[in-house]
């Protein structure tokens, strides 16, 4: 239990009459990278604040290193990074200042990797970050998560300003990252792709629940399309368990399904005397299709 | 040397399964050869690790792969692939029921589906 | 000249609000303009067009911001004499704004001489003094509507309650000053056109060639002067704290209200107490910063070592340093300027007490700002402003001295109590509500 990076039990948060999150239950390793996808208004924010101890929950518990995220000590705060929505950078400061700015307050901080990052990233050093560009902004907030080394990185949507060759970068440091140590890293984001890339774990928000929590692969393995053909001109009825949502044309049919088995294959075609086809479907899809 | 594509709805590490079996099968891959890192070939395609290495382990239980210490992985010597060939029939599969249900639907008999596999691997000898 | 045209009448009908103050403010101009013109002795009527007028200018205040907006626009830019029309847009709104002064003033000047305006036929020099008159309420009422949207633009773009706080205190100058000269009649005509012609050259110009001034930084490339930054890097060790919380720097602030002061000071004379009670306001925008620390000390909390309980020590210290230095510059230029300036001893007394509780109160309010500006908050600070300045505009008379007294010991109590909430707020303190662009969808709740 006391190697669980975080973990929430029953995890609920309400403001005022409007519940953001009901009974959310997970755990978080070394070694995790987690992608967190949700429209937006699930609760994505709200998940990873609790996470970080700036609001506390409504109902549950969550504890990170062991201890409850809303009264983390220092030494714990020391091993956690954060990379917020909207960065809050000093305007008035060049990125070398604001640098230091935030390594004074850990005991360890990695300068040569930041330096090298800065350069790699293309983030000016000497300039007033008041005169950069949203993207060296996102660029940096995101290097003042990494300097201390933290064992936990959370980011919240951190790279909805990069272009595609700069989330590449952040993605290959990323997983440099999480190669090295044993980290673990929870990012919630919109850019679909990135999260198949780097994510070995999938957590789904809708509505406030956790709807899906489960490795990347079984989510693909298990929420498949099928294409489903009768052996005459009308398609007999038959009942899937798991359906999403289905679709009849004639002799044809279309469902989503999710908790799919090769059993539930072998009993849906014998016991309906169908021909199934199994469409795999990529995470994008998977979250359109959840959200039908 | 391998193919991915994270957006695939097929994991990724079925993708390395395959891609893999089918080498070995083909002989792309000689027994001896040594396969990329989980960490280079994460790096290199910029995606999680923890999928690859579950693709090597299941390689590795299939005795399509050797581990060995401290060097990367190889691929296991041919003995214990002639073993494989209830699996390999099975990889051949879905390709067969494909091609099947085509015929059917083209309304061909089984002879001449026959004839035209035969002649398509006759072809191919060459 | 249909887009200026066009530009105008949305400045005065482009909100609801506006359109009902445009038309409230002419009716009540025009009832008064009436009744000055046909009865003798209604002076009174003044007011009634005063109000009048301040309505009317009221609808007009969509000008500065619609101004801002689309003057700061690439679409203005695309437009065929785009930044000119707009230019001209606003001149012509603050003409149409400043003629019911020229033409109310001079009817309530000859109204209160018990004349009528058959006497102005009459009289080739009477009505030489009317018409000079209007020419004089028209330009100074120019000048003063054109300052008064500068100021009004100035404060939409704040965002934040420091940058409002200082906003209102332009706006506060930029009446004064005027006004101090209009009451007197101190203005002369030339030197009113003068003072048009320059200023609205100088913004004109301004303005037009803003684009060019942007095109030729950039091509310069980007602002490579955080060398001069006012935030001095070196000698920051140890003050990092400080500089997250935006505390660092208490010289900034010193800087931008002494010129304002000194300019009051030169017009004071005559206006004392108005001087105090400006000093009263400026030692309470040291504070206004304090109500920003809540958002800022999320990234503090999450850094550091300390419990929230910690975290609210901590910064209440690096306030206090930042306040006290503020704090020490107003009470010198109190003592100075004001012993220079022959300020009544009651006086100078009084105002260190209110010095010191203006700062205090302050800043406990702005820390007691943890859920975002609420009503307990506006009030309290609307009492407590209130009061101080009461207690700045009665600190005169020796009588007083027992209300002025009584004043500050609640004051320096209320002090207490705010610091006891600030404290008791931020020990329970949750990030997720303290700052509107944060939690926009769950504040709705």
């Amino acid at each position: 239990m006391n190697s669980a990076t975080v973990e929430a039990s029953k995890l609920s948060k309400a403001f005022g009459s409007k519940q953001v999150l009901q009974d959310i239950s997970f755990g978080v390793s070394p070694g995790d990278v987690i992608g967190v996808l949700g429209k937006n208004g699930a609760g994505k924010t709200t998940l990873l604040d609790l996470m970080l101890g700036f609001t506390p929950p409504t109902a549950g518990a969550i504890r990170v290193f062991g201890h409850e995220s809303h009264s983390l000590p220092g030494n714990i705060k020391a091993r956690v990074g954060f990379v917020p929505q909207q960065d809050e950078l000093l305007d008035q400061l060049s990125a070398a200042d604001q640098l230091r700015v935030i390594a004074s307050f850990y005991p360890r901080w990695d300068s040569a990797l930041i330096s090298r990052l800065c350069g790699e990233w293309g983030v000016p050093l000497d300039v007033r970050i008041k005169s950069m560009s949203v993207g060296e902004r996102q660029k940096l907030s995101i290097l003042l998560a990494f300097g201390h080394q933290p064992e936990l990185l959370i980011l919240d949507e951190p790279v909805a300003s990069l272009d595609p060759i700069a989330r590449r970068q952040f993605l290959e440091q990323l997983l440099t990252i999480s190669t090295d140590g044993q980290r673990a890293i929870v990012f919630s984001s919109h850019i679909v792709s990135d999260i198949e890339r780097l994510a070995n774990r999938i957590w789904i928000l809708k509505e406030g629940r956790l709807d899906w929590q489960g490795d990347l692969d079984s989510l693909k393995e298990s929420i498949v399309r099928l294409h489903i053909r009768g052996t005459g001109p009308e398609l007999p009825a038959f009942q899937i368990p798991g359906v999403l949502n289905v679709r009849r044309d004639g002799a044809f049919a279309t469902a989503v399904v999710r908790d799919w088995t090769p059993e539930a294959q072998e009993a849906l075609e014998k016991g309906a005397s169908v021909q199934v086809d199994v469409e795999a479907l990529g995470l994008e899809e998977i979250f359109v299709e959840l959200h039908r | 040397m391998f193919i991915l594509n994270p957006q695939s709805g097929v994991p990724i590490y079925r993708q390395i399964l395959e891609q893999v079996r089918r080498m070995v099968a083909s002989g792309q891959l000689a027994p001896g050869t040594a396969l990329p890192s989980v960490r280079d070939l994460a790096i290199r395609h910029t995606i999680n690790p923890m999928t690859i290495s579950r693709a090597y382990s299941i390689l590795e239980t299939e005795g399509l792969l050797e581990r060995n210490r401290g060097k990367p992985m190889t691929v296991a010597s041919q003995s214990r692939n002639h073993s494989q060939l209830p699996k390999r029939l099975e990889q051949i599969g879905p390709l067969v029921k494909q091609t099947v249900i085509a015929a059917k639907q083209l309304q061909l008999s089984e002879a001449e589906l026959v004839k035209a596999v035969r002649r398509e691997w006759e072809q191919n000898d060459e | 000249m249909k887009a200026v045209a066009r530009l105008v009448w949305s400045y005065f009908m482009g909100s609801l609000v506006t359109r009902v103050c445009t038309f409230g403010g002419l009716v009540l101009i025009a009832v008064a303009f009436y009744v000055l013109m046909t009865q003798p002795q209604s002076g009174e009527m003044l007011w009634l067009a005063s109000i009048g007028m301040i309505v009317f200018f009221a609808g007009s205040s969509l000008m500065p911001m619609m101004f801002g907006r689309l003057g700061g626009s690439h679409s203005i830019g695309v437009l065929p004499g785009g930044r000119l029309k707009l230019l001209l847009s606003a001149f012509v709104t603050v003409v149409i704004v400043a003629i019911p002064a020229a033409l109310v003033t001079p009817a309530g000047y000859v109204a209160g001489n018990a004349g009528s305006f058959a006497d102005l036929a009459k009289n080739p020099q009477y009505l030489e003094f009317t018409l000079q008159l209007a020419k004089l309420m028209f330009t100074s009422a120019v000048l003063f509507a054109g300052w008064l949207y500068l100021a009004m633009w100035f404060i939409s773009r704040q965002r934040d309650v420091a940058g409002f706080s200082k906003g209102l205190l332009v706006m506060a100058i930029v009446i004064f000053t005027p006004a101090r000269d209009i009451s007197d009649l101190t203005v002369s005509l030339s030197w009113n056109l003068l003072q048009i012609a320059i200023s609205w050259l100088v913004f004109g110009a301004g303005f037009l060639l803003w684009p060019r001034y942007k095109a030729v930084r950039a091509r310069r490339g980007r602002d490579r002067s955080a060398a001069f930054a006012l935030a001095p890097a070196r000698g920051t060790a140890g003050r990092e704290f400080d500089l997250m919380l935006g505390t660092a720097n208490p010289w900034l602030l010193i800087a931008a209200f002494v010129v304002p002061l000194l300019i009051a000071t030169r017009f004071a004379e005559g206006f004392l107490q108005i001087w105090l009670f400006f000093l009263t306001i400026f030692s309470t925008v040291s504070g206004a910063i304090a109500g920003e620390a809540a958002g800022r000390s999320r990234a503090l909390w999450l850094r550091g070592n300390w419990t929230r309980e910690d975290l609210f020590r901590q910064v209440e210290r690096s306030f206090w340093r930042h306040n006290g230095i503020v704090l020490g510059s107003l009470i010198l230029i109190l003592f100075g300027i004001g012993s220079y300036a022959g300020l009544p001893v009651t006086m100078l007394a009084v105002g260190l007490p209110l010095l010191i509780l203006g700062t205090v109160l302050s800043t406990y309010l702005g820390l007691m700002i943890t859920r975002g500006l609420r009503w307990l908050e506006v009030l309290l600070g609307i009492g407590v402003m209130l009061t101080l300045m009461a207690v700045a505009v009665i600190a005169r008379e020796r009588e007083d001295l027992v209300t002025v007294f009584a004043l500050l010991a609640s004051l320096a109590v209320l002090a207490l109590a705010l610091r006891f909430t600030a404290r008791r707020r931020w020990t329970r303190i949750d990030w997720m509500l303290c700052r509107p662009d944060r939690s926009l969808a769950v504040r709705a709740a």
